[in-house]
């Protein structure tokens, strides 16, 4: 079972995030826990853990903005 | 305590088992709150999360000492209360989560979670507003007898607001077995301590009050354990209420995940030294109670049993849409819906004795009937106790007859009375709250619309407010004033989860409010004084009904339709008799119940008539009148002679002159005026 990874709403006035780097790279293995992406707000950055054991799949590219809820990638 | 026990506590304070006890709820809210931070972090959970990091001491010691039979109130920053008072972790995620499986059916959400079966009753994402409700639930435990201590938590933010004034004030004041939890976080959402309040502590105001305040080290599990204990055994054995003031500090924002980025970073830094689930845990060890193993494997169960419970949440089903119009009433029949006019039974013709009655004497009657035969009815409200029965005699003799626990007079308190109805409504009592004037609607609405209004709805039905609001409205008087005159039925009317009575004559008060007693959910009956002296009729003794949702015919015509209710009633029978000398046949429908409402009598009528014009006392603009004559409208287009009409008051406050007054409220002048000119085609 694949996990979809999207842009997560970290407080309630969040509407966008920019994925400002990826840590591991597209078709790496990661643990849950590994940090696989640093996210920034207006308020904070914060290293995003992967939510689940796999392989890393990324579908958009660093240094962007996006949406809340945004698919960025997968873990399969 | 026993000379025994204190050894057993030894240097610690604390019995071992009681704080082993401690620290294993709080690995299983810690594991709690990891996997929400983790699954919000990550964009597996898509919901708001107001982190409670940091103050995990509190409830998990709690729980040591109170069991599922005592009631917990909590606020949205509550997911720590939930988990340690015993709510089941797949319910709680699958509720937070909006799923079918949730303890509340995913109608709810993780703020109002309310879980009878473990105590959990309300949760409110009103800051402050769950105070007034846990002293409706301590009133019917001490009515009944019962040794459950409800407790409260709310944060050192709600003790700015006004319902937690009027609470603390009203439970002093009736003695109530209730704990005032204040988990003093340092924050009020996004501002500190000193900058919204000048009080130097919280507890002080339980004095100021009369009753017990004490203040304890809410994240030192063997000391909050200790004051706790004294504190639950004195509520218990009924010598009042306490506050509690215990110290915390929050961790994470007001709202979202990761650290609290208002707070500067030397003093998140110090708190985090103190935070109490590494501290705790610390002194498990090094006081030789467990070894590194034992609470690796006790926080491995707990997160296994919160993986469990997400992976569970996350396969129901989201709640569907086909779940929208149920639990708003506990008959989906009363919910108003386009195109959906059942046609309700009616009361038959009553037999038996009767006696010659006011509309004051027929409200008086009904309550003592009620009380006379459910030992749980009561009634509460200002003035409400004899030898004035209430600023308008309704109640006169009740509380002569059932005593000061059955009659409650309270403090001018509009928010504490309604929530006490609320609580006590909660945990299965029949309150009847009497509010003086339906213009002091504005100071407790919150309490009548946000939760007496929803509790059914945001429980997905678990839980329910089956309570009476009697309101007196002082419009057409005369020098009342703005404040003393309105009409506000539509407020009401347009808050889903009321029901909403307006009675006309005295036979139909007493059937009506007796009904209204014995309805599962939240009923406002309005009385007017222009009704309550006015009008004596033979009224039936003893018990008979009046349902819910049945319009009245109460002159029959045949070129227009008059629809009314409550007091003006009385403008429209008497047009209709001008209207019959002018040879205009004027058919008169009086409501009764606004909300449910009852289209299919409405509707035969217009059929018939071919016009309709609908009168109310409130103001015309975005008034009931509105959508009754949108809904003839749409559902008799083509068949009508005219365009159906309302006619309702100016847009104005109420005015204190009389010549505006009566002018600016429907009279029969103008209400034969706008018939006649409907009728004539002008």
């Amino acid at each position: 079972m694949s996990t979809i990874l999207t842009i997560p709403k970290l407080e309630m006035s969040m509407s966008e995030g920019t994925l400002a780097e990826w840590m591991v790279e597209s078709g790496t293995a990661v643990k849950e826990g590994d940090v696989i992406y640093t996210l920034e707000t207006d308020k904070t950055a914060r290293e995003i853990e992967a939510p689940a054991s796999g392989t890393l799949i990324q579908k958009v590219a660093d240094g962007e903005t996006y949406p809340v809820g945004m698919e960025i990638g997968e873990i399969v | 305590m026993t000379q025994g026990i204190v050894e057993q506590r030894g240097n610690l304070g604390i019995e071992p088992t009681v704080l082993k006890a401690i620290y294993g709820q709080m690995a299983r809210i810690r594991a709690v709150d990891k996997a929400i931070q983790a699954g919000l972090s990550s964009g597996k959970f898509l919901f708001t999360y107001w982190p409670m990091t940091g103050q995990e001491c509190i409830p998990a010691t709690i729980a040591q000492l109170i069991t599922a039979r005592d009631y917990m109130v909590t606020t949205y920053r509550g997911i720590h209360d939930q988990v340690a008072k015993g709510v089941d972790l797949y319910g709680m995620f699958a509720e937070a989560l909006g799923r079918e499986g949730g303890v509340n059916k995913g109608k709810g959400g993780s703020p109002h979670i309310s879980d009878p079966s473990s105590g959990s009753m309300v949760t409110t994402a009103i800051v402050g507003a769950g105070a007034p409700i846990a002293n409706g639930l301590a009133i019917s435990a001490k009515e009944r007898g019962e040794d459950r201590v409800t407790i409260v938590n709310f944060g050192d933010g709600a003790t700015s607001i006004g319902a937690m004034h009027e609470a603390m004030n009203l439970a002093g004041a009736w003695q109530l077995p209730v704990i005032f939890m204040c988990q003093n976080n340092q924050w009020g959402e996004y501002t500190e301590i000193p900058a919204y309040t000048a009080s130097p502590n919280f507890y002080g105001r339980a004095e100021a009050l009369g009753f017990r305040g004490v203040q304890l080290d809410g994240n030192d599990p063997a000391a909050f354990y200790a004051g706790m204990q004294d504190v639950i055994a004195y509520v218990r054995a009924g010598k009042g209420p306490v506050f509690v003031e215990a110290h915390t500090y929050r961790m994470g924002p007001h709202a979202g995940v990761g650290d609290n980025y208002n707070a500067a970073k030397a003093v998140l830094a110090a708190a985090k030294e103190r935070a109490p689930v590494e501290k705790t845990r610390a002194l498990l060890i090094d006081a030789g109670i467990c070894t590194e193993d034992e609470l690796t494997a006790l926080e491995a169960a707990a997160k296994a049993e919160v993986d469990d419970a997400v992976t569970r949440a996350m396969a129901s089903p989201v709640t569907p849409a086909s779940e929208t119009i149920t639990d708003v009433f506990a008959d989906v029949a009363s919910v108003p819906q386009r195109g959906h006019f059942p046609l309700r039974e009616a009361e038959g013709a009553f037999a038996g004795e009767t006696k010659m009655m006011s509309f004051v004497e027929a409200v008086r009657d009904a309550q003592a009937v009620a009380m006379d035969a459910n030992p749980e009815v009561f009634l509460l409200g200002e003035d409400v106790g004899d030898p004035h029965g209430g600023v308008f005699g309704t109640n006169k003799g009740l509380q002569k007859k059932h005593g000061n626990r059955r009659v409650r007079p309270t403090p001018i308190s509009e928010t504490a009375i309604i929530g006490a109805a609320i609580g006590a409504s909660i945990a299965g009592m029949s309150p009847i709250a009497e509010i003086m004037f339906v213009d002091f609607l504005g100071v407790c609405l919150d309490q009548l619309a946000n939760h007496a209004a929803k509790q059914r709805y945001m429980s997905g039905a678990a839980t329910h407010a089956p309570m009476v609001v009697r309101v007196q409205l002082g419009g057409g008087m005369g020098g009342f004033g703005a404040q003393h005159s309105q009409s506000l039925e539509a407020w009401l009317t347009h808050t889903p989860g009321l029901k909403v009575l307006y009675p006309s004559t005295p036979l139909e008060a007493k059937g009506m409010l007796l009904s209204a007693i014995d309805d599962p959910d939240p009923v406002v009956v309005l009385e007017s004084m222009m009704l309550l002296f006015t009008q004596k009729q033979e009224v039936p003794l003893g018990d008979y009904r009046i349902p819910l949702g049945v319009a009245k015919l109460k002159r029959e015509g045949s070129d227009i339709t008059l629809i009314s209710y409550g007091w003006e009633m009385l403008n429209c029978l008497g047009a209709a008799e001008e209207l019959a000398k002018e040879g205009i046949s004027a058919e008169v429908i009086d409501l009764r119940s606004l909300v449910p409402i009852d289209y299919a009598r409405v509707l035969a009528s217009v059929t018939k008539t071919g016009r309709a014009l609908v009168v109310h006392a409130a103001v015309e603009f975005c008034g009931l009148g509105a959508e009754i004559c949108s809904t003839i409208n749409e559902q008799l287009w083509g068949s009508l002679k005219a365009p159906a009409s309302r006619l309702g008051a100016d847009y104005a406050p109420m005015a204190y002159s009389h010549a505006i007054e009566t002018s600016q409220v429907p009279n029969a002048g103008a209400i034969i005026a706008r018939a006649r000119a409907i009728v004539k085609g002008a």
